[in-house]
């Protein structure tokens, strides 16, 4: 607080507007009442004082002092000198800026009192104007020397530059002082010329001049290398300060500034922020209208565009040794002797000192060679060639003209072409080519000017003499070259401001300029621009429009389009300052539009809207003549304006229309720029929305389409503008909704169009992945049941999605989810779509078929939660109370959603088979629906596998719980198809671990005998339906071999069956038997005569046998005969010793009487007297049937006893006790043998 | 104040529109206790509208709650949705409105001048170049692209903080040891920074 009171307190005594505390009070009064005098004093005391922050602030109060009470100022400047050598950097600093402020002032003060005051100038002010010229030295001294304290050198630069202004006219102010003195006269040292007691206007001019060579000395090689960034900011700044105010230095300040750039690589290893001081001071200088500015321009354009590209800049070789040629540049100018500088009046300097460089060739070339091999040696190893010291460019262009001037000479300098191309580096060469290709007439190629560049340079002479204006060091070389002296100085003004234009078009970002091509350069070059005569007026009208139109697009495509056409009018002024004889003309053009895509002209529009279209028309046909166009002002109101602009749209789109047979690679584009840049509450995406969709296919929609969603891609990925980019984004996405959404309504199922558009689009947003989805998976409740119905759209988006899975891997799994979800569809029809394509197409894919696979796992997994486990269901529908109807329903239901889950698993199945065993390892713990599902779909899927290995290996070592699953699998494999031997074998090595007889069917009619028979009674043994098809399978046989048991062999099996050895009830085995007798036709006559042949023969007879007799009797009547003799044949195999047997043996007798009778009679007598007494009612037939004399005769004497037709006569007690002993015997076999009978009848029963 | 060993530096925040990046950093060095203020180099403070090329334009000096009313009346779920609501709202609580650079002479001089974005450092030198030189007083403008969205404003304020700290922290005038912390900076962030100088 007391500093800021001292510091108001000596000239003014302002009263304090801070509230202080009251105890302050009384002090600061007192200090505000000290003398002034004192006061100064006491501030030189305070210069040593041991706290910086004092020193400091008495630096700044010697300058308050200073400015206000002059008189003061010998008393106080050796404090202020000493203060600039300040250990502490922010004294130094202030002392220098104080010192800075003080100069200006006093300088000024003594230029009034030398010009205004009648009493010459006062000591304490030349006391003063002494102490300040101390002190510029100091601080000139400070700003050129290396020093520690870096702050402080800033502001010596800083101070220098404020001398040389100060010390040179300033061309903005009146060069005459004012009559009298006010205090804003300004100050302009012109005002001295008229003479001065104590300055000179030429020595401060002098003195300026050496100044400004010290600063630019500081920037040149090799000083400039031990700059710091910083440093180099500042030298660069102030120097473009310096050449904008002073412009007529720009001749010496430029060639400095333009040799740092990038492709000189003298400041390369620094920071960049030098060369954006480099770039802001281009910028600056080229803003600047003062005529020594002029002749720069195209210099500095060149020299920004080098630094824009300076990235990619890469310097190749070392041209140095090559060619020294080369090296001749505005950087020579450098280094010139001061001397020459000094004489050297400011505003002719630019042309003076080409006179000194010619003078002076030889000797700089040297001097430029040297310092060229100092820089290579010097510790800079990324600038291998710092040779081009202003850069290839600069190299490339004097090429360039001297190649031009030789061919000008035509033949006769052929020689010296081929010297100087040969001697040229190639990738120079090449360089050059490629500059030169720049040149080249659009559309009318000149055959002359390939043949022999003479041609098209008609008058040599003054073209080289172009050439050596503007590049003066070539020009000596050129005369070294042909021998032929031109005369030099003459044009350069006139030449000056003719290769301006040529360079700028060059840059193509100044629509304004005319005559752009090299091939104007030559016609131009003997006139002054500033009166170029009336027939330029055509060239000028067909090149400019084209450039102007095509300009004004490319502003307009420039995202910063507000920057740009500032850029557009500043070159737009320039222009017209030098080509002001054009008439009111075509570059107008250019700049209105560049103002309309910011909509910011209110006065044009309807203009704008005309000339919209017309500098897109010009692009498609840019050779056309086009008519000029008058600028009027017409206000509109801004609907107006929207109607206008809407309709010119609109015609652009109906133009469009009729015009779509060519040129597709210019209109699509352009439509799709007109819809990022029309400014529309109008909605130009729905216009143009309309336009696409309106002939799709015969108006290039899809290639319109593609056209703007790369545009909106491209606005939105640019992100210049996180917001806008986000709305590029939703017009992106809504855009191609709705287009994809129309494709997929107006075209048939069957069109391609949606699919291929979005193979090809930049990205998929999701919108349209829905979109996909939906068709893919149309939902119930969605309303397009007519294309549902056909399918056809499923199969649409799936062939879609199916190839965005192969097109776009980016977007691979999304597809992949969608076709995934449509192979779980509820609808058979969608889902065996999406099956087939992820099965058959896509599972292959070894990308992605994992994950298929885990889907589908997940899926069946899924069946054990989803599908409701309904032990209980299953076992209510078989309680005939339960509701049975709803619960099928509901079994039903759940039996199709199992299949909606498995399916997919299923088909999977089919492309890799060891899948199969999942199925089987969950079968068991599935629920009864999953379980029906899968049984409706397992024959499919097994008739397409076959007995695959995977599946045989199941086969013979299936997971528990799998039985029934199992059991279809065989029938399947079996059904009408032979099975292969490893199948059977695998179901055999089943059969062998399960002992399970049924898994044995499969293959039973495959077997061969002597494999069924042992396996036979387990099949008797099975309840007897089982049987029966078991039966039918040996039956049936295999086509090949036939059945593998003949039906008397199996009879035979059946009656082989021992019941108690084999633990098998007998009731089975008669059952069994029954089973056969059932099937008469296979059962013959035959068949069985042929069965009970063989079985009379077993020893001992089957125990059914005489049951299967008699049940054959039953069948076949006509058997009787035949069993007559089975039955004879078994009275001689004394059937009565088997007691069942005999049983059932005298039953058939009965049951085949009379028949039977004959084979009665064979029996011996007591067994006969045995079945007589058994069974009495045959007694008197069989009498009857002996007493027939015919037969009587036959009978022996013993069974006519037992008859009674005969009497016992010998023997009788022997005979009768054996008869008894037999009758004994029999009777018990008798008792025997009905138990057993009754046992028999019991089982039956 | 009287003899403490340097005065605060002041520090300026400069994007093109003042509302998302120069604001982020302003809100985050204001919290930092550092001495800070806020502008934006455009003729318009021009905010994204409802579709491409149809910014919303408001004159600087349109306080922030203004905006965010006449925003909210227009299409809330929109720039809800986008963030500019939320970034207004964030905005009043730094400060009242939007602030021109080229318009802030009345401001005082300031230290350290940050932008983050080239454009916008290119027209604060050309401004600083254009206006009067009287005071000799030096004045550091640093640029660092930052991309104009709310993830990357975060970041870049942090960053942004950081080397305005080092400059605070110094012992050092930044003159002296700018070329250092700037080469530092660059290989700790991987950041381009570029500098320059002005006076005012």
């Amino acid at each position: 607080m007391a500093v800021a009171a001292a510091r108001d307190l000596p000239p003014t005594f302002h009263p304090n507007p801070s509230p202080l505390p009251s105890s302050m009070e009384p002090r600061l009064r007192q200090l505000r009442r000290v003398p002034l005098l004192d006061f100064v004093a006491r501030i030189a005391d305070l210069h040593a004082d041991q706290a910086s922050p004092v020193r400091k602030l008495v630096a700044e109060m010697i300058g308050e002092v200073g400015s206000k009470h002059m008189a003061y100022l010998p008393n106080v400047m050796p404090c202020l000198l000493h203060l600039l050598n300040d250990d502490t950097p922010a004294v130094a600093r202030q002392a220098i800026k104080t010192g800075t402020t003080l100069f200006a002032k006093v300088l000024r003060q003594l230029v009034i009192q030398g010009l205004f005051s009648s009493g010459g100038i006062d000591d304490s002010l030349k006391l003063s104007w002494e102490a300040l010229l101390k002190l510029k030295s100091a601080v000139s001294h400070m700003a050129f020397q290396p020093m520690s304290n870096e702050g402080a050198r800033l502001l010596a630069i800083k101070f220098v530059e404020k001398t040389v202004l100060l010390y040179t006219p300033d061309p903005d102010t009146p060069p005459d002082p004012p009559n009298e003195v006010t205090e804003d006269m300004g100050f302009n040292v012109a005002w001295l010329r008229g003479g001065h007691p104590l300055l000179n206007v030429g020595d401060l001019a002098m003195e300026a001049s050496q100044n400004l060579g010290l600063l630019l000395e500081q920037l040149k090689p090799p000083k400039v290398k031990s700059l710091s960034t910083s440093m180099i900011i500042v030298f660069v700044t102030s120097l473009s300060a310096i050449a904008q105010r002073r412009p007529s230095f720009y001749g010496r300040i430029l060639p400095v500034l333009l040799s740092l750039d990038p492709a000189s690589s003298i400041i390369k290893v620094q920071v960049p922020g030098a060369f954006h001081a480099l770039k802001s001071a281009f910028a600056a200088c080229l803003k600047c209208t003062h005529s020594s500015a002029e002749p720069w321009r195209a210099r500095l354009l060149e020299a920004q565009n080098i630094i824009n590209q300076a990235d990619s800049i890469e310097h190749s070789s070392n041209r140095v040794e090559s060619l020294p040629l080369e090296t001749t540049s505005t950087d020579n100018s450098n280094k010139r002797n001061l001397i020459d500088d000094i004489d050297n009046v400011p505003e002719d300097g630019d042309r003076s000192n080409k006179r000194i460089r010619q003078s002076h060739h030889d000797q700089e070339r040297t001097e430029n060679v040297k310092n060229n091999v100092e820089l290579t040696s010097a510790d800079t190893p990324s600038s291998p060639s710092n040779s081009a010291s202003t850069g290839n460019s600069e190299a490339v262009y004097q090429l360039v003209s001297m190649f031009a001037a030789l061919a000008a000479q035509g033949d006769r300098a052929a020689g010296s072409l081929q010297i100087l191309s040969s001697s040229i580096a190639a990738d120079l060469l090449a360089e050059v080519v490629m500059v030169n290709m720049q040149h080249l007439p659009v559309s009318h190629p000149e055959v002359d000017q390939q043949q022999s560049p003479s041609a098209g340079q008609p008058s040599g002479a003054p073209s080289s003499s172009l050439l050596s204006a503007c590049f003066p060091l070539l020009e000596s070389l050129l005369k070294r070259i042909n021998q032929n002296d031109r005369e030099v100085d003459e044009a350069p003004q006139t030449i000056d401001s003719a290769v301006v234009p040529s360079a700028a078009g060059e840059t193509a970002a100044i629509p304004a300029i005319p005559g752009p091509t090299s091939r104007n350069l030559p016609m131009e070059e003997n006139s002054n621009s500033s009166s170029i005569p009336s027939d330029m007026e055509t060239i000028e009208a067909k090149e400019p429009t084209a450039d102007a139109a095509r300009l004004s697009i490319e502003i307009q495509e420039s995202s910063e389009a507000s920057h740009a056409s500032t850029e557009l009018q500043g070159t737009q002024e320039h222009g017209g300052s030098f080509i002001s004889s054009l008439p009111a003309d075509n570059s107008s053009a250019g700049l209105s539009l560049a103002q309309s895509s910011e909509t910011r002209s209110p006065s044009s529009s309807m203009v704008e809207a005309s000339q919209t279209q017309f500098s897109y028309s010009s692009t498609l046909t840019s050779q056309h003549v086009l008519p000029k166009l008058v600028v009027t002002n017409i206000d509109l109101s801004d609907e107006a304006k929207d109607l206008l602009q809407k309709e010119a749209f609109l015609r652009i789109l109906d133009c469009d229309k009729q015009d779509a047979s060519g040129g597709s690679i210019a209109r699509l584009p352009l439509l799709a720029h007109l819809g990022v840049e029309f400014p529309l509450e109008l909605d130009p995406w729905e216009l143009l929305q309309k336009h696409v969709l309106s002939d799709y296919v015969n108006n290039e929609g899809h290639e319109l389409t593609l056209c703007i969603l790369n545009r909106l891609y491209r606005e939105a990925e640019q992100d210049h503008d996180f917001l806008s980019s986000r709305t590029a984004t939703s017009v992106y996405e809504s855009f191609l909704l709705t287009v994809a959404e129309n494709l997929r309504d107006m075209f048939p199922a069957s069109d391609k169009s949606l699919g291929k558009l979005l193979c090809e689009i930049p990205y998929l947003p999701e919108g349209v992945l829905k979109l996909l989805e939906g068709l893919c998976s149309p939902g119930s409740n969605e309303k397009q049941d007519k294309d549902l119905q056909s399918g056809d759209r499923v199969t649409q988006g799936l062939s879609a999605v199916w190839n965005l899975i192969m097109l776009r891997p980016s977007n691979r799994d999304r597809c992949l989810e969608i076709a995934l979800q449509s192979s779980i569809h509820h609808l058979d029809e969608v889902r065996m779509k999406a099956i087939r394509l992820v099965a058959n197409k896509l599972f292959p894919m070894a990308s992605i078929s994992k994950r298929i696979e885990d889907f589908a796992n997940e899926k069946l997994n899924s069946v054990l939660e989803v599908v409701p486990a309904d032990e209980s269901a299953a076992s209510e529908m078989s309680t005939p109370e339960a509701p049975k109807d709803g619960g099928s329903e509901n079994l039903s239901s759940s039996v199709a959603d199992s299949q909606t889950l498995m399916s997919l698993y299923f088909a999977l199945c089919t492309k890799k088979h060891s899948l199969l065993r999942h199925v089987f390892a969950i079968y068991g713990s599935l629920p009864q629906a999953a379980k029906q599902a899968v049984h409706r779909q397992v024959p499919i899927l097994i008739r397409t596998i076959g007995s695959s290995p995977s599946l045989l290996g199941i086969i013979s070592d299936p997971p528990a719980d799998s039985r029934d699953l199992l059991m279809q699998v065989l029938q399947t494999l079996t059904d009408g198809a032979m099975p292969s031997q490893d199948l059977i074998s695998s179901v055999k090595n089943l059969y062998s671990k399960t002992k399970d007889i049924e898994v044995l069917f499969a293959v039973l009619a495959h077997l061969p005998k002597d494999e069924v028979l042992p396996v036979f009674p387990s099949i008797v043994n099975l309840p007897l339906d089982k049987f029966q098809v078991a039966l039918s399978r040996i039956l049936q046989g295999s086509p090949q071999n036939g059945p593998s048991l003949d039906p008397s062999e199996i009879l035979i099996a059946i009656h082989v069956i021992d019941p108690e050895k084999e633990g098998i009830p007998l009731k089975k085995v008669i059952d069994a038997c029954a089973a056969c007798f059932e099937q008469r036709t296979i059962f013959t006559q035959q068949v069985l005569a042929k069965a009970l042949n063989q079985l009379v023969e077993q020893i001992p007879l089957p125990l059914l046998f005489m049951r299967t007799v008699m049940q054959a009797i039953g069948a076949f009547p006509a058997l009787v005969d035949f069993v007559m003799d089975i039955m004879s044949r078994l009275v001689s195999k004394q059937i009565w010793k088997y007691p069942k047997l005999w049983v059932g043996f005298l039953k058939c007798a009965i049951l085949t009487k009379p028949q039977s009778y004959g084979v009665l009679l064979q029996l011996p007598a007591p067994q006969l007297e045995n079945a007589l007494n058994k069974n009495p009612v045959l007694k008197a037939p069989l009498v009857e049937h002996a007493n027939q004399p015919n037969v009587r005769s036959t009978l022996p004497r013993s069974t006519l006893v037992v008859l009674g037709l005969a009497e016992d006569q010998q023997q009788p007690a022997p005979q009768a006790q054996s008869s008894q002993n037999q009758a004994a015997e029999t009777s018990s076999s008798a008792a025997d043998t009905t138990t057993e009978v009754t046992q028999e009848s019991s089982a039956v029963s | 104040m009287g003899m403490e060993a340097r005065r605060k530096m002041r520090f300026a925040m400069v994007c093109s529109s003042n509302m998302n990046r120069s604001m982020e950093a302003h809100s985050l060095l204001g919290r930092a206790g550092l001495d800070v203020a806020s502008y934006g180099t455009g003729t318009h403070v021009k905010l994204p509208g409802p579709s491409l090329h149809e910014p919303n334009v408001y004159d600087f000096g349109t306080p922030y709650n203004v905006i965010y009313d006449d925003l909210r009346r227009k299409d809330p779920d929109l720039y809800k949705r986008n963030g500019l609501l939320p970034m207004l709202k964030r905005n009043t609580s730094v400060k009242l409105a939007p602030q021109r650079w080229q318009d802030n002479a009345g401001d005082g001089l300031f230290d350290v001048i940050f932008s983050f974005e080239e454009r916008v450092f290119d027209l604060i030198v050309d401004d600083m170049h254009n206006r009067e030189q009287r005071m000799l007083k030096n004045a550091l403008i640093i640029n660092m692209d930052v991309k104009d969205n709310h993830e990357e404003a975060g970041v870049g304020a942090k960053l942004a903080l950081d080397l305005c700290q080092k400059l605070e922290g110094a012992d050092e005038d930044w003159e002296e040891i700018i070329d250092d912390l700037i080469i530092t900076f660059e290989k700790q962030h991987k950041r381009k920074l570029t500098y320059n100088m002005a006076f005012y």
